[in-house]
Protein backbone atom coordinates (compact mmCIF):
# COMPACT_ATOMS: atom_id res chain seq x y z
CA UNK A 1 0.00 0.00 0.00
CA UNK A 2 2.15 3.15 -1.46
CA UNK A 3 1.21 6.19 1.00
CA UNK A 4 0.98 9.10 -0.30
CA UNK A 5 3.35 12.27 1.55
CA UNK A 6 -0.41 13.69 3.34
CA UNK A 7 -0.66 9.97 4.50
CA UNK A 8 3.08 9.39 5.50
CA UNK A 9 2.56 12.98 7.20
CA UNK A 10 -0.66 11.92 9.20
CA UNK A 11 0.84 8.32 9.96
CA UNK A 12 4.00 10.10 11.87
CA UNK A 13 2.33 12.22 13.79
CA UNK A 14 -0.90 9.49 14.84
CA UNK A 15 2.46 7.07 15.62
CA UNK A 16 3.68 10.56 17.91
CA UNK A 17 0.50 10.62 19.79
CA UNK A 18 -0.13 7.30 20.23
CA UNK A 19 3.67 6.70 22.08
CA UNK A 20 3.39 10.13 23.85
CA UNK A 21 0.49 8.25 25.51
CA UNK A 22 1.73 4.69 26.02
CA UNK A 23 5.02 6.99 27.14
CA UNK A 24 2.67 8.87 30.10
CA UNK A 25 1.20 5.47 31.22
CA UNK A 26 4.22 3.74 31.25
CA UNK A 27 6.60 6.24 33.02
CA UNK A 28 3.62 7.17 35.12
CA UNK A 29 3.41 10.61 34.67
CA UNK A 30 2.96 12.80 37.97
CA UNK A 31 1.21 15.77 37.30
CA UNK A 32 1.70 17.40 40.71
CA UNK A 33 5.51 16.97 40.57
CA UNK A 34 6.44 19.36 38.58
CA UNK A 35 5.15 22.24 40.20
CA UNK A 36 8.12 24.71 40.51
CA UNK A 37 6.24 28.26 40.93
CA UNK A 38 10.10 29.63 40.42
CA UNK A 39 10.45 28.50 36.73
CA UNK A 40 6.83 29.65 36.09
CA UNK A 41 6.23 31.10 32.76
CA UNK A 42 9.65 30.68 31.05
CA UNK A 43 9.48 31.40 27.39
CA UNK A 44 11.73 28.25 25.44
CA UNK A 45 14.74 27.51 25.43
CA UNK A 46 17.18 24.39 25.27
CA UNK A 47 15.93 23.28 29.09
CA UNK A 48 12.42 24.03 28.16
CA UNK A 49 11.69 22.91 24.71
CA UNK A 50 8.13 24.56 25.08
CA UNK A 51 8.87 26.80 27.74
CA UNK A 52 6.58 26.27 31.36
CA UNK A 53 3.29 27.73 32.22
CA UNK A 54 2.28 29.54 35.46
CA UNK A 55 2.75 27.08 38.08
CA UNK A 56 6.71 25.94 36.59
CA UNK A 57 5.44 23.09 35.02
CA UNK A 58 6.94 21.65 31.46
CA UNK A 59 4.56 22.33 28.92
CA UNK A 60 6.58 19.45 26.59
CA UNK A 61 5.92 16.78 29.27
CA UNK A 62 2.16 18.27 30.23
CA UNK A 63 1.39 18.28 25.84
CA UNK A 64 2.82 14.87 25.55
CA UNK A 65 0.93 13.40 28.37
CA UNK A 66 -2.32 15.03 27.84
CA UNK A 67 -2.79 12.71 24.83
CA UNK A 68 -2.54 9.88 27.07
CA UNK A 69 -6.40 11.87 27.81
CA UNK A 70 -7.83 10.77 24.50
CA UNK A 71 -5.83 7.91 22.89
CA UNK A 72 -6.99 5.23 24.70
CA UNK A 73 -10.48 6.37 25.77
CA UNK A 74 -10.55 7.15 21.56
CA UNK A 75 -9.51 3.63 20.62
CA UNK A 76 -12.54 2.14 22.74
CA UNK A 77 -14.61 4.31 21.86
CA UNK A 78 -13.71 3.19 18.05
CA UNK A 79 -13.89 -0.10 19.13
CA UNK A 80 -17.37 -0.41 20.88
CA UNK A 81 -18.62 1.45 17.83
CA UNK A 82 -17.20 -0.41 14.86
CA UNK A 83 -18.35 -3.45 17.10
CA UNK A 84 -22.03 -2.63 16.81
CA UNK A 85 -22.16 -0.58 13.91
CA UNK A 86 -20.16 -2.97 11.30
CA UNK A 87 -22.74 -5.94 11.67
CA UNK A 88 -25.95 -3.80 12.11
CA UNK A 89 -25.14 -1.63 8.65
CA UNK A 90 -24.01 -5.07 6.76
CA UNK A 91 -26.94 -6.46 8.07
CA UNK A 92 -29.00 -3.14 6.91
CA UNK A 93 -27.13 -3.86 3.58
CA UNK A 94 -27.49 -7.32 2.80
CA UNK A 95 -31.31 -7.92 3.95
CA UNK A 96 -32.45 -5.15 2.59
CA UNK A 97 -36.15 -4.69 2.59
CA UNK A 98 -38.10 -4.60 5.93
CA UNK A 99 -34.63 -5.19 7.86
CA UNK A 100 -32.61 -2.89 6.21
CA UNK A 101 -36.11 -0.10 7.06
CA UNK A 102 -35.83 -1.22 10.75
CA UNK A 103 -32.37 -0.73 11.19
CA UNK A 104 -31.57 2.33 9.52
CA UNK A 105 -35.26 3.98 11.28
CA UNK A 106 -33.51 2.96 14.81
CA UNK A 107 -29.84 4.15 13.75
CA UNK A 108 -31.67 7.87 12.32
CA UNK A 109 -33.32 8.23 16.25
CA UNK A 110 -29.66 7.97 17.71
CA UNK A 111 -28.50 9.92 15.27
CA UNK A 112 -30.35 12.65 16.17
CA UNK A 113 -28.56 13.23 19.45
CA UNK A 114 -25.46 15.50 19.87
CA UNK A 115 -22.28 14.11 21.10
CA UNK A 116 -21.77 16.95 23.40
CA UNK A 117 -24.94 16.58 25.03
CA UNK A 118 -24.96 12.81 25.39
CA UNK A 119 -21.71 12.86 26.80
CA UNK A 120 -23.03 15.59 29.63
CA UNK A 121 -25.74 13.25 30.14
CA UNK A 122 -23.89 10.14 30.92
CA UNK A 123 -21.24 11.76 32.99
CA UNK A 124 -24.10 13.67 35.02
CA UNK A 125 -25.99 10.79 35.51
CA UNK A 126 -22.67 8.08 35.88
CA UNK A 127 -20.00 10.13 37.10
CA UNK A 128 -17.24 11.80 34.89
CA UNK A 129 -14.74 8.94 33.38
CA UNK A 130 -12.98 8.20 30.30
CA UNK A 131 -15.17 4.92 30.32
CA UNK A 132 -18.66 7.40 30.10
CA UNK A 133 -17.13 9.58 27.46
CA UNK A 134 -15.67 6.61 25.30
CA UNK A 135 -19.38 5.10 25.59
CA UNK A 136 -21.37 8.65 24.74
CA UNK A 137 -19.20 9.11 22.13
CA UNK A 138 -19.30 5.54 20.68
CA UNK A 139 -23.50 5.16 20.82
CA UNK A 140 -23.42 9.00 19.30
CA UNK A 141 -21.34 8.08 16.43
CA UNK A 142 -22.69 4.61 15.75
CA UNK A 143 -25.48 5.98 13.09
CA UNK A 144 -22.51 7.81 10.66
CA UNK A 145 -20.35 4.62 11.19
CA UNK A 146 -23.50 2.06 10.33
CA UNK A 147 -24.36 4.16 7.52
CA UNK A 148 -20.95 4.07 5.65
CA UNK A 149 -20.82 0.25 5.94
CA UNK A 150 -24.72 -0.11 5.04
CA UNK A 151 -24.46 2.17 2.01
CA UNK A 152 -21.06 0.64 0.42
CA UNK A 153 -22.84 -3.41 0.95
CA UNK A 154 -26.09 -2.01 -0.51
CA UNK A 155 -24.51 -0.64 -3.14
CA UNK A 156 -22.64 -4.09 -3.74
CA UNK A 157 -25.67 -6.25 -2.93
CA UNK A 158 -26.74 -7.31 -6.30
CA UNK A 159 -23.02 -7.16 -8.31
CA UNK A 160 -22.50 -10.55 -10.25
CA UNK A 161 -19.32 -11.17 -8.59
CA UNK A 162 -21.26 -12.32 -5.35
CA UNK A 163 -23.12 -14.23 -7.47
CA UNK A 164 -20.03 -15.90 -8.65
CA UNK A 165 -19.09 -16.34 -5.23
CA UNK A 166 -22.68 -18.00 -4.71
CA UNK A 167 -22.04 -20.10 -8.02
CA UNK A 168 -18.55 -21.60 -6.20
CA UNK A 169 -20.36 -23.16 -3.68
CA UNK A 170 -19.39 -20.38 -0.62
CA UNK A 171 -22.11 -19.66 1.99
CA UNK A 172 -23.69 -16.61 2.75
CA UNK A 173 -22.33 -15.68 5.74
CA UNK A 174 -18.70 -16.27 4.77
CA UNK A 175 -19.73 -13.93 1.05
CA UNK A 176 -20.72 -11.47 3.15
CA UNK A 177 -18.09 -11.69 5.75
CA UNK A 178 -14.82 -12.29 3.20
CA UNK A 179 -16.19 -10.14 0.40
CA UNK A 180 -18.51 -7.53 1.80
CA UNK A 181 -17.12 -6.71 5.11
CA UNK A 182 -13.56 -7.07 4.71
CA UNK A 183 -12.65 -6.45 1.08
CA UNK A 184 -14.57 -3.81 0.21
CA UNK A 185 -15.68 -2.23 3.69
CA UNK A 186 -11.93 -2.59 5.10
CA UNK A 187 -11.46 1.11 3.92
CA UNK A 188 -15.09 2.30 4.65
CA UNK A 189 -14.22 1.15 8.42
CA UNK A 190 -10.43 1.85 8.77
CA UNK A 191 -11.67 5.56 7.80
CA UNK A 192 -14.99 5.58 9.77
CA UNK A 193 -12.56 4.83 13.05
CA UNK A 194 -10.15 7.54 12.36
CA UNK A 195 -12.58 10.14 12.34
CA UNK A 196 -14.90 8.47 14.95
CA UNK A 197 -11.11 8.86 16.98
CA UNK A 198 -11.15 12.17 15.95
CA UNK A 199 -14.90 13.16 17.06
CA UNK A 200 -13.20 11.70 20.26
CA UNK A 201 -10.34 14.07 20.97
CA UNK A 202 -12.52 17.12 19.65
CA UNK A 203 -15.26 15.94 22.31
CA UNK A 204 -13.16 15.33 24.94
CA UNK A 205 -10.72 18.75 24.30
CA UNK A 206 -14.08 20.76 23.91
CA UNK A 207 -15.54 19.12 27.55
CA UNK A 208 -12.10 19.78 29.71
CA UNK A 209 -11.88 23.56 27.66
CA UNK A 210 -15.33 24.13 29.14
CA UNK A 211 -14.36 22.63 32.57
CA UNK A 212 -16.42 20.35 35.10
CA UNK A 213 -16.42 17.37 32.41
CA UNK A 214 -13.53 15.30 30.82
CA UNK A 215 -9.83 15.78 32.37
CA UNK A 216 -9.48 17.80 35.41
CA UNK A 217 -6.56 19.80 36.58
CA UNK A 218 -3.83 18.61 37.63
CA UNK A 219 -4.07 15.67 34.55
CA UNK A 220 -3.36 17.64 31.42
CA UNK A 221 -5.64 17.40 28.32
CA UNK A 222 -5.17 19.96 25.64
CA UNK A 223 -8.62 21.50 26.48
CA UNK A 224 -7.64 22.41 30.19
CA UNK A 225 -4.29 23.35 29.54
CA UNK A 226 -5.93 26.19 26.99
CA UNK A 227 -8.11 27.22 29.68
CA UNK A 228 -5.72 27.20 32.44
CA UNK A 229 -3.39 29.37 30.62
CA UNK A 230 -5.86 31.75 29.21
CA UNK A 231 -4.80 35.50 29.75
CA UNK A 232 -1.94 34.78 31.56
CA UNK A 233 0.28 36.54 28.40
CA UNK A 234 2.48 33.59 28.07
CA UNK A 235 2.32 32.52 24.79
CA UNK A 236 4.09 29.23 24.66
CA UNK A 237 2.19 27.57 26.74
CA UNK A 238 -1.43 28.38 25.06
CA UNK A 239 -0.39 27.80 21.66
CA UNK A 240 0.95 24.73 21.96
CA UNK A 241 -1.48 22.24 22.86
CA UNK A 242 -3.73 24.86 19.92
CA UNK A 243 -1.20 23.65 17.25
CA UNK A 244 -1.01 19.99 18.81
CA UNK A 245 -4.62 19.47 18.34
CA UNK A 246 -4.93 21.35 14.93
CA UNK A 247 -1.59 19.03 13.34
CA UNK A 248 -3.44 15.84 15.08
CA UNK A 249 -6.89 16.56 13.61
CA UNK A 250 -5.32 17.18 10.23
CA UNK A 251 -2.77 14.27 10.29
CA UNK A 252 -6.49 12.10 10.94
CA UNK A 253 -8.44 13.66 8.41
CA UNK A 254 -5.69 12.88 5.99
CA UNK A 255 -5.20 9.43 6.87
CA UNK A 256 -8.98 8.96 6.73
CA UNK A 257 -9.06 10.98 3.35
CA UNK A 258 -6.68 8.24 2.36
CA UNK A 259 -8.06 5.37 3.79
CA UNK A 260 -11.24 6.50 1.38
CA UNK A 261 -9.21 6.56 -1.91
CA UNK A 262 -8.31 2.85 -1.24
CA UNK A 263 -10.24 0.47 -3.55
CA UNK A 264 -12.35 2.90 -4.52
CA UNK A 265 -12.53 1.99 -8.66
CA UNK A 266 -15.31 0.04 -7.32
CA UNK B 1 -17.16 -38.95 -8.69
CA UNK B 2 -20.13 -37.73 -11.22
CA UNK B 3 -22.04 -39.47 -13.07
CA UNK B 4 -25.20 -37.25 -14.32
CA UNK B 5 -26.46 -33.45 -13.90
CA UNK B 6 -30.64 -34.20 -14.67
CA UNK B 7 -32.69 -31.53 -14.58
CA UNK B 8 -36.45 -32.08 -15.41
CA UNK B 9 -39.85 -29.97 -15.24
CA UNK B 10 -38.63 -26.76 -14.96
CA UNK B 11 -40.63 -23.78 -14.58
CA UNK B 12 -39.49 -20.44 -13.88
CA UNK B 13 -41.67 -17.12 -13.47
CA UNK B 14 -40.99 -13.65 -13.31
CA UNK B 15 -44.06 -12.50 -11.66
CA UNK B 16 -47.32 -13.60 -13.74
CA UNK B 17 -45.07 -14.00 -16.47
CA UNK B 18 -43.81 -17.65 -17.50
CA UNK B 19 -40.03 -17.00 -18.79
CA UNK B 20 -39.12 -21.18 -18.58
CA UNK B 21 -41.38 -24.03 -19.47
CA UNK B 22 -40.28 -27.32 -18.88
CA UNK B 23 -36.93 -26.93 -18.78
CA UNK B 24 -35.23 -30.20 -19.18
CA UNK B 25 -31.69 -31.27 -19.45
CA UNK B 26 -29.10 -33.83 -18.86
CA UNK B 27 -25.50 -33.54 -18.56
CA UNK B 28 -23.10 -36.42 -18.61
CA UNK B 29 -19.48 -36.48 -18.17
CA UNK B 30 -16.98 -36.40 -20.93
CA UNK B 31 -19.84 -34.79 -23.50
CA UNK B 32 -20.23 -30.96 -24.96
CA UNK B 33 -24.46 -29.51 -24.77
CA UNK B 34 -24.30 -26.85 -27.18
CA UNK B 35 -27.58 -24.73 -25.89
CA UNK B 36 -28.41 -22.15 -28.85
CA UNK B 37 -31.29 -19.75 -29.09
CA UNK B 38 -32.15 -16.56 -29.96
CA UNK B 39 -31.29 -13.51 -27.43
CA UNK B 40 -33.84 -14.10 -24.18
CA UNK B 41 -34.90 -17.19 -25.23
CA UNK B 42 -33.95 -18.45 -22.05
CA UNK B 43 -30.48 -20.37 -22.16
CA UNK B 44 -28.89 -18.33 -19.63
CA UNK B 45 -32.33 -19.22 -17.19
CA UNK B 46 -31.88 -22.78 -18.08
CA UNK B 47 -27.93 -23.15 -17.46
CA UNK B 48 -28.46 -21.10 -14.07
CA UNK B 49 -31.46 -23.09 -12.55
CA UNK B 50 -28.90 -26.17 -12.25
CA UNK B 51 -26.97 -24.16 -10.02
CA UNK B 52 -30.05 -22.64 -8.19
CA UNK B 53 -28.81 -19.40 -9.17
CA UNK B 54 -32.44 -17.66 -10.26
CA UNK B 55 -33.19 -14.93 -7.65
CA UNK B 56 -36.09 -13.59 -9.58
CA UNK B 57 -39.62 -13.88 -7.73
CA UNK B 58 -41.19 -15.91 -7.64
CA UNK B 59 -38.32 -17.83 -9.58
CA UNK B 60 -38.26 -22.14 -10.33
CA UNK B 61 -41.86 -22.91 -9.28
CA UNK B 62 -41.54 -25.73 -10.28
CA UNK B 63 -38.73 -28.69 -11.33
CA UNK B 64 -36.43 -30.55 -10.19
CA UNK B 65 -32.03 -30.88 -10.17
CA UNK B 66 -30.49 -33.86 -9.31
CA UNK B 67 -26.85 -34.90 -9.00
CA UNK B 68 -25.96 -38.19 -9.38
CA UNK B 69 -22.70 -39.45 -8.33
CA UNK B 70 -21.19 -42.79 -7.86
CA UNK B 71 -19.93 -42.78 -4.02
CA UNK B 72 -23.10 -40.81 -2.63
CA UNK B 73 -26.31 -41.69 -2.25
CA UNK B 74 -28.29 -38.88 -5.30
CA UNK B 75 -28.51 -34.93 -4.08
CA UNK B 76 -32.25 -33.95 -5.53
CA UNK B 77 -33.71 -30.43 -5.16
CA UNK B 78 -37.56 -30.58 -5.71
CA UNK B 79 -39.02 -26.59 -6.37
CA UNK B 80 -40.68 -24.81 -4.68
CA UNK B 81 -38.80 -24.31 -1.76
CA UNK B 82 -37.64 -21.24 0.52
CA UNK B 83 -34.34 -19.34 -0.51
CA UNK B 84 -32.51 -20.87 2.57
CA UNK B 85 -33.54 -24.43 1.65
CA UNK B 86 -32.73 -23.85 -1.84
CA UNK B 87 -29.09 -22.19 -1.27
CA UNK B 88 -28.60 -25.32 1.22
CA UNK B 89 -29.45 -27.69 -1.30
CA UNK B 90 -27.12 -26.52 -3.61
CA UNK B 91 -24.02 -25.70 -1.87
CA UNK B 92 -22.32 -29.01 -2.43
CA UNK B 93 -23.44 -29.09 -6.49
CA UNK B 94 -22.12 -25.30 -6.89
CA UNK B 95 -18.91 -26.27 -4.92
CA UNK B 96 -18.05 -29.56 -5.75
CA UNK B 97 -19.79 -30.51 -8.87
CA UNK B 98 -20.90 -27.67 -11.44
CA UNK B 99 -18.32 -24.96 -12.52
CA UNK B 100 -19.69 -21.81 -14.19
CA UNK B 101 -17.95 -19.31 -16.22
CA UNK B 102 -20.99 -16.45 -16.80
CA UNK B 103 -21.76 -14.34 -19.58
CA UNK B 104 -19.78 -10.87 -18.45
CA UNK B 105 -16.79 -12.58 -16.80
CA UNK B 106 -15.30 -9.07 -15.93
CA UNK B 107 -18.33 -8.27 -13.61
CA UNK B 108 -18.41 -11.73 -12.21
CA UNK B 109 -14.18 -11.41 -10.91
CA UNK B 110 -13.60 -10.29 -7.73
CA UNK B 111 -12.55 -6.66 -8.27
CA UNK B 112 -11.02 -6.87 -4.89
CA UNK B 113 -8.55 -9.35 -6.43
CA UNK B 114 -5.41 -9.68 -8.07
CA UNK B 115 -6.37 -12.21 -11.20
CA UNK B 116 -3.32 -14.92 -9.76
CA UNK B 117 -5.10 -14.64 -5.74
CA UNK B 118 -8.21 -15.45 -7.68
CA UNK B 119 -7.10 -18.22 -9.59
CA UNK B 120 -5.19 -19.61 -6.90
CA UNK B 121 -7.93 -19.51 -4.29
CA UNK B 122 -10.39 -21.58 -7.28
CA UNK B 123 -8.00 -24.40 -7.22
CA UNK B 124 -8.27 -24.42 -3.45
CA UNK B 125 -4.67 -25.92 -3.38
CA UNK B 126 -1.12 -25.79 -5.05
CA UNK B 127 -1.66 -24.82 -8.37
CA UNK B 128 0.21 -23.92 -11.59
CA UNK B 129 -1.36 -20.48 -12.34
CA UNK B 130 0.76 -19.53 -15.04
CA UNK B 131 0.00 -22.83 -16.80
CA UNK B 132 -3.38 -22.69 -16.13
CA UNK B 133 -3.70 -19.22 -17.92
CA UNK B 134 -2.10 -20.67 -20.46
CA UNK B 135 -4.56 -23.02 -20.97
CA UNK B 136 -7.10 -20.72 -21.21
CA UNK B 137 -5.42 -18.32 -23.86
CA UNK B 138 -2.87 -15.97 -22.41
CA UNK B 139 0.26 -16.31 -24.05
CA UNK B 140 2.19 -14.11 -21.60
CA UNK B 141 0.73 -15.08 -18.32
CA UNK B 142 3.10 -12.70 -15.84
CA UNK B 143 1.67 -9.81 -17.81
CA UNK B 144 -1.93 -10.12 -16.17
CA UNK B 145 -0.91 -12.06 -13.27
CA UNK B 146 -0.83 -8.98 -10.91
CA UNK B 147 -3.40 -7.39 -12.30
CA UNK B 148 -6.90 -6.23 -10.79
CA UNK B 149 -9.78 -6.73 -13.10
CA UNK B 150 -10.62 -3.47 -13.64
CA UNK B 151 -7.48 -3.15 -15.34
CA UNK B 152 -8.07 -6.07 -17.78
CA UNK B 153 -9.89 -5.62 -21.23
CA UNK B 154 -12.70 -7.38 -21.78
CA UNK B 155 -11.34 -9.78 -23.74
CA UNK B 156 -9.02 -10.83 -21.24
CA UNK B 157 -11.14 -10.64 -18.31
CA UNK B 158 -13.54 -13.42 -20.30
CA UNK B 159 -10.29 -15.37 -20.35
CA UNK B 160 -8.91 -14.90 -16.80
CA UNK B 161 -12.38 -15.96 -16.16
CA UNK B 162 -12.18 -19.28 -17.80
CA UNK B 163 -8.71 -20.10 -16.00
CA UNK B 164 -10.32 -19.42 -12.92
CA UNK B 165 -13.28 -21.70 -13.86
CA UNK B 166 -10.54 -24.32 -15.15
CA UNK B 167 -8.72 -24.49 -11.88
CA UNK B 168 -11.42 -25.56 -10.21
CA UNK B 169 -11.68 -29.12 -11.66
CA UNK B 170 -15.43 -29.85 -11.16
CA UNK B 171 -17.21 -32.71 -13.53
CA UNK B 172 -19.51 -30.08 -14.91
CA UNK B 173 -18.80 -27.22 -16.50
CA UNK B 174 -21.26 -24.32 -17.29
CA UNK B 175 -19.86 -22.03 -20.42
CA UNK B 176 -22.32 -19.07 -21.21
CA UNK B 177 -21.30 -17.52 -24.25
CA UNK B 178 -17.86 -17.69 -23.10
CA UNK B 179 -16.38 -16.08 -26.49
CA UNK B 180 -18.38 -12.82 -26.13
CA UNK B 181 -15.75 -10.04 -27.13
CA UNK B 182 -12.95 -12.33 -28.13
CA UNK B 183 -11.33 -12.25 -31.56
CA UNK B 184 -11.67 -15.48 -33.75
CA UNK B 185 -8.05 -17.07 -32.93
CA UNK B 186 -8.69 -16.00 -29.05
CA UNK B 187 -12.15 -17.86 -29.46
CA UNK B 188 -11.17 -20.94 -31.11
CA UNK B 189 -8.58 -20.75 -28.79
CA UNK B 190 -11.47 -21.09 -26.27
CA UNK B 191 -13.27 -23.66 -28.29
CA UNK B 192 -10.31 -26.02 -27.90
CA UNK B 193 -10.44 -25.75 -24.41
CA UNK B 194 -14.35 -26.96 -24.10
CA UNK B 195 -13.02 -29.79 -26.20
CA UNK B 196 -9.95 -30.30 -24.36
CA UNK B 197 -12.40 -30.34 -21.34
CA UNK B 198 -14.64 -32.46 -22.41
CA UNK B 199 -12.07 -35.15 -23.36
CA UNK B 200 -11.02 -35.05 -20.06
CA UNK B 201 -14.03 -36.21 -18.44
CA UNK B 202 -16.16 -32.86 -18.12
CA UNK B 203 -19.83 -32.52 -19.08
CA UNK B 204 -20.23 -29.28 -20.59
CA UNK B 205 -22.94 -26.88 -20.97
CA UNK B 206 -22.14 -24.55 -23.81
CA UNK B 207 -24.50 -21.39 -24.10
CA UNK B 208 -23.54 -19.95 -27.51
CA UNK B 209 -24.77 -17.92 -30.57
CA UNK B 210 -22.12 -19.35 -32.76
CA UNK B 211 -23.57 -22.13 -34.49
CA UNK B 212 -20.92 -22.31 -37.27
CA UNK B 213 -18.77 -23.44 -33.82
CA UNK B 214 -20.97 -25.85 -32.60
CA UNK B 215 -20.34 -28.65 -35.25
CA UNK B 216 -16.90 -30.27 -34.34
CA UNK B 217 -17.09 -29.26 -30.71
CA UNK B 218 -20.59 -30.50 -29.14
CA UNK B 219 -22.18 -33.83 -29.20
CA UNK B 220 -25.56 -32.58 -28.76
CA UNK B 221 -27.85 -29.23 -29.43
CA UNK B 222 -30.64 -27.92 -27.54
CA UNK B 223 -32.37 -24.94 -28.85
CA UNK B 224 -34.26 -23.24 -26.83
CA UNK B 225 -36.70 -20.24 -27.89
CA UNK B 226 -39.24 -17.80 -25.53
CA UNK B 227 -38.93 -20.35 -22.44
CA UNK B 228 -39.49 -23.64 -24.71
CA UNK B 229 -37.40 -26.18 -25.74
CA UNK B 230 -38.05 -26.79 -29.29
CA UNK B 231 -35.51 -29.13 -30.47
CA UNK B 232 -33.08 -31.45 -29.66
CA UNK B 233 -30.76 -32.51 -32.25
CA UNK B 234 -27.11 -33.73 -33.03
CA UNK B 235 -24.66 -31.28 -34.66
CA UNK B 236 -24.95 -32.85 -38.20
CA UNK B 237 -28.27 -31.51 -38.27
CA UNK B 238 -27.50 -28.06 -38.21
CA UNK B 239 -25.40 -28.43 -41.33
CA UNK B 240 -27.96 -30.37 -43.36
CA UNK B 241 -31.13 -28.64 -42.14
CA UNK B 242 -33.00 -31.18 -40.48
CA UNK B 243 -34.64 -29.02 -38.30
CA UNK B 244 -37.78 -29.46 -37.30
CA UNK B 245 -38.58 -26.49 -35.52
CA UNK B 246 -38.74 -22.63 -36.66
CA UNK B 247 -36.57 -21.08 -34.11
CA UNK B 248 -33.85 -23.60 -35.11
CA UNK B 249 -34.19 -23.29 -38.66
CA UNK B 250 -34.47 -19.07 -38.59
CA UNK B 251 -31.09 -19.45 -36.82
CA UNK B 252 -29.52 -21.51 -38.85
CA UNK B 253 -30.37 -18.83 -41.89
CA UNK B 254 -29.29 -16.02 -39.90
CA UNK B 255 -26.15 -17.45 -39.48
CA UNK B 256 -25.80 -18.46 -42.71
CA UNK B 257 -26.31 -14.54 -43.94
CA UNK B 258 -23.73 -13.56 -41.58
CA UNK B 259 -21.58 -16.17 -43.20
CA UNK B 260 -22.26 -16.04 -46.14
CA UNK B 261 -21.64 -12.15 -45.83
CA UNK B 262 -17.99 -12.46 -44.63
CA UNK B 263 -17.16 -15.20 -46.98
CA UNK B 264 -18.41 -13.62 -49.80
Amino acid sequence: MRLSLAQRFGAVVLAVVVLAAVWSQLAGFDPVLGVAPQAANLGPSLAHPLGTDHLGREVITRLAAACGAFVFPGLLAVTLCGALAVPLGALAGWAGGSVERFVRAMLGTVASIPPLVLALLLCSAWGNSHTHLALAAAIAYMPTFAEAVFARIATLRQAEFLVAARAYGLSEWRIVWRHLIVAACGPTIARQGLLLFSEYLVLETTLSYLGGFGVQEPMPSWGNMITFEWGRGNLAPLAAPVIALWLTLLALAWLAHGAAEERSHV
Amino acid sequence: MCERLVATGLEVRIGARQVLVNGAIALQPGEVVALVGSSGSGKTLLARSLLGLVDLHPGIVAGEVTLHSAHHPPTTWRAPTTRAAREAAFQPIRRDAVGWLPQDAQQALDPFSTVERQVGRAARGDVDVDALLVRAGFSTPGAVRHRYPHQLSGGMAQRVGIAVALARKTCFFIADEPTTGLDPVVAGQVHEALRALAEAGVGVLWITHDLRAVRGIAHRVIVLDAGHIVERCSPDDLVHERLASDAGRSLLDATRRIAGGVLG
